[in-house]
């Protein structure tokens, strides 16, 4: 699972390195931007989860978020991007904001609140840290030391 | 915030600077050295000094870090950023949402149970001990104190401005004072102090912030007016990227959100907490005290936008006056009193915890480095403390363009330098020590090289890639790339780090 992860860290971060290379080659309206989105959604996403495998798992509850986390963040950026201007005068308002900027500011920067918190504290005790976990682990740190000590 | 600029603010804030202003801030740094006070008493060893005693609760730590998190750019700069280029503004702190949970999954658990297994203070600490390496632990040390000092000047010089906004002191002598309260109980109490009083800084912040929001809506006379009326007249200010475009605001997105897992002033106080099964709450708490908090950077700047559109205020003649200029139009006395002293806050708590990484960098990571132990950490780190502080307020004291410079790419070399090799590092056993090394002086060359050409006006990027973006994604790469071309030393990881990583 890792060993997968961190491909697609790498991949994520090839294709900002490439969206950046496509600004200094001039074609910086055309599809950087897209590739951009993606690729920094792609490096904070895979981070993410590379951070809460444990013993090279993933629960299912937690790929599900990080897949719909994606899909949303991502998804908000390449919609802002794909979506024709409407910011005139009388251009549509959603939650008081122009309907491309609503979708990007809430879409990345209020809906992730109401969801990652609460992943992280409803998967803590199976697959980030539990009572047993930590005694575990301190006894074997205890170990460690004896053994160092010893030698 | 640059030199010019932050004159300016001063002279915004002068103009309204009352009785009630300076009532609210003496009482506000009274209670701030009662605190102090408290705190000094329960400093006895390095421990303490640095790294609170590891006895930290949830609620202070998540309080304290937010505040760290948030220096005065977030009351003075960031809303005239806005007035100035729009929603593209709102890119540096959009990963907020995302960031804190981050932060919890990549670090939180790890550097916690890392400070525990080896006693480790500083975020050059878990580097070393990741690597085994002493010069891996010596650069990211160097990297953490350039960024340091221009930091700590920065924000003694934005703090300056403040005092001597509300006291009428001059400027110089504002610099001096704000310099020596901060150092007041920051050499006594060290991290100790810092961390109890961010505690009241940040409810501080957190309470002036919400308030104005409110403040913001109502002048504008709701979001959905404030939108049609700033439409009619410059529809890209509220555009989904501002009038910066969108390879500039996603830019910010990245290096603002993959950044802020090298930021060690904030990844430090990780090690600070007592229970390590109290991070389970941690990103809920930090998420919505950063959000409250950085409602005022929203909704001033868009708030100014409307009423200067609609014509019922004129335009500012700069845009730090954003803030300053609301409060004056807008809110009671007593409400501007609360964010002065918020922005006070914001700087203070950001520089106690700066002076605290950095006098952590100069008496125990480079001594370590170069082979050596300071025999009293806590003696040599009150007298560090002193000397960085010192030595910032008089570059503050110089030169208001040297302290931009300084402070412009602080966030950009702590990103490109410690994230590929401290939170992949810690999370991946195929990271090498010759990846770590040449990623952090990768981060280093490109930030440095970068930022002093374009200072001096011998290159410019094209219009939308930062420096900070191109180090920060060219020290991921050369991680990556180094650590597969020396995979054969992947697995030299001590046994006990080895239990953390896999914890």
């Amino acid at each position: 699972m890792k060993r997968v992860l961190i491909r697609l860290l790498v991949a994520s971060c090839c294709l900002v390195a490439l969206s950046y290379a496509a600004v200094f080659a001039g074609a910086r309206d055309d599809w950087a931007p897209w590739t951009l989105a993606i690729g920094a959604n792609g490096v904070i996403v895979s981070l993410m989860a590379i951070g809460a495998v444990r013993h090279d798992t993933l629960p299912r509850s937690l790929v599900w978020t990080f897949i719909g986390l994606f899909v949303l963040c991502a998804g908000a950026f390449l919609a802002a991007l794909a979506l024709p201007a409407a910011e005139g005068a009388n251009g549509p308002l959603l939650f008081g904001l122009p309907l491309r900027t609503a979708i990007v500011l809430y879409g990345v920067g209020v809906v992730p609140i109401f969801i990652l918190p609460f992943a992280y504290a409803l998967t803590f005790e199976s697959s980030t840290l539990s009572a047993g976990d930590l005694e575990r682990v301190r006894a074997a740190y205890a170990a460690v030391r004896a053994t160092r000590e010893a030698a | 915030m640059s030199g010019p600029t932050l004159l300016l603010m001063q002279s915004a804030i002068t103009g309204f600077a009352s009785r009630g202003i300076v009532a609210i801030a003496i009482a506000y740094f009274l209670i701030v050295a009662a605190i102090a006070t408290w705190a000094t008493r329960r400093t006895r060893s390095a421990s303490d000094f640095f790294v609170a005693g590891a006895g930290v609760g949830l609620w202070t730590l998540a309080i304290a870090k937010m505040a760290a998190t948030l220096s005065g750019f977030a009351f003075i700069g960031g809303p005239g950023l806005v007035y100035t280029i729009g929603i593209g503004a709102v890119f540096i702190i959009l990963p907020g949402a995302v960031s804190n949970a981050l932060g919890a999954w990549v670090l939180a658990k790890r550097m916690r149970l890392l400070g525990e297994a080896r006693g480790l203070f500083t975020v050059p600490d878990a580097i070393g001990a990741r690597y085994r390496s002493r010069l891996a632990q010596g650069l990211a040390a160097a990297a953490v104190l350039i960024a340091v000092v221009g930091y700590i000047a920065t924000n003694l010089l934005a703090l300056g401005l403040v005092i001597d906004a509300i006291f009428g002191t001059g400027l110089s002598l504002g610099i001096w004072i704000g310099t020596a309260v901060i150092l007041a109980y920051s050499v006594a109490g060290g991290i100790l102090a810092g961390i109890y009083t961010d505690v009241f800084q940040g409810s501080v912040m957190a309470c002036a912030s919400a308030i104005v929001f409110a403040f913001a809506l109502k002048s504008g006379g709701g979001m959905s007016n404030l939108s049609h009326t700033i439409m009619a007249a410059d529809a890209d200010f509220l555009g989904p990227w501002g009038r910066i475009g969108p390879i500039a605001a996603i830019s910010f997105f990245f290096v603002f959100g993959v950044g802020s897992l090298g930021q060690p002033h904030v990844v430090h106080k990780f090690y600070m907490l007592r229970d390590p099964r109290q991070l389970k709450w941690y990103p809920l708490l930090m998420t919505v005290a950063l959000a409250v908090t950085q409602l005022l950077y929203v909704s001033v700047g868009v708030a100014m936008k409307g009423l200067v559109m609609s014509g019922d205020i004129a335009p500012l003649a700069k845009a730090d006056q954003a803030t300053p200029q609301f409060l004056l139009h807008y809110t009671p006395t007593i409400v501007a009193g609360l964010v002065f002293s918020g922005v006070a806050a914001a700087i203070m708590a950001t520089v106690n915890s700066f002076m605290s990484v950095g006098a952590a960098a100069l008496t125990h990571d480079l001594p370590i480095a170069f082979g050596r132990r300071v025999q009293d950490e806590l003696k040599w780190g009150r007298i560090t403390t002193v000397v960085l502080a010192l030595v910032s307020a008089g570059v503050a004291q110089v030169s208001g363009t040297l302290v931009a410079f300084l402070g412009i790419f602080g966030w950009g070399l702590f990103g490109s330098t410690i994230v590929p090799a401290l939170a992949i590092g810690l999370n991946w056993d195929g990271a090498t020590r010759a990846g770590a090394i040449a990623s952090i002086a990768t981060g280093l060359g490109v930030t440095l090289v970068g930022e002093t050409l374009g200072y001096f006006k011998v290159y410019g990027l094209p219009t939308g890639v930062s420096v900070s973006a191109l180090a920060l994604v060219s020290s991921l790469l050369v991680f990556f790339a180094v650590s597969w071309l020396t995979r054969e030393t992947a697995s030299a990881i001590d046994a006990d780090i080895r239990l953390v990583m896999d914890a």
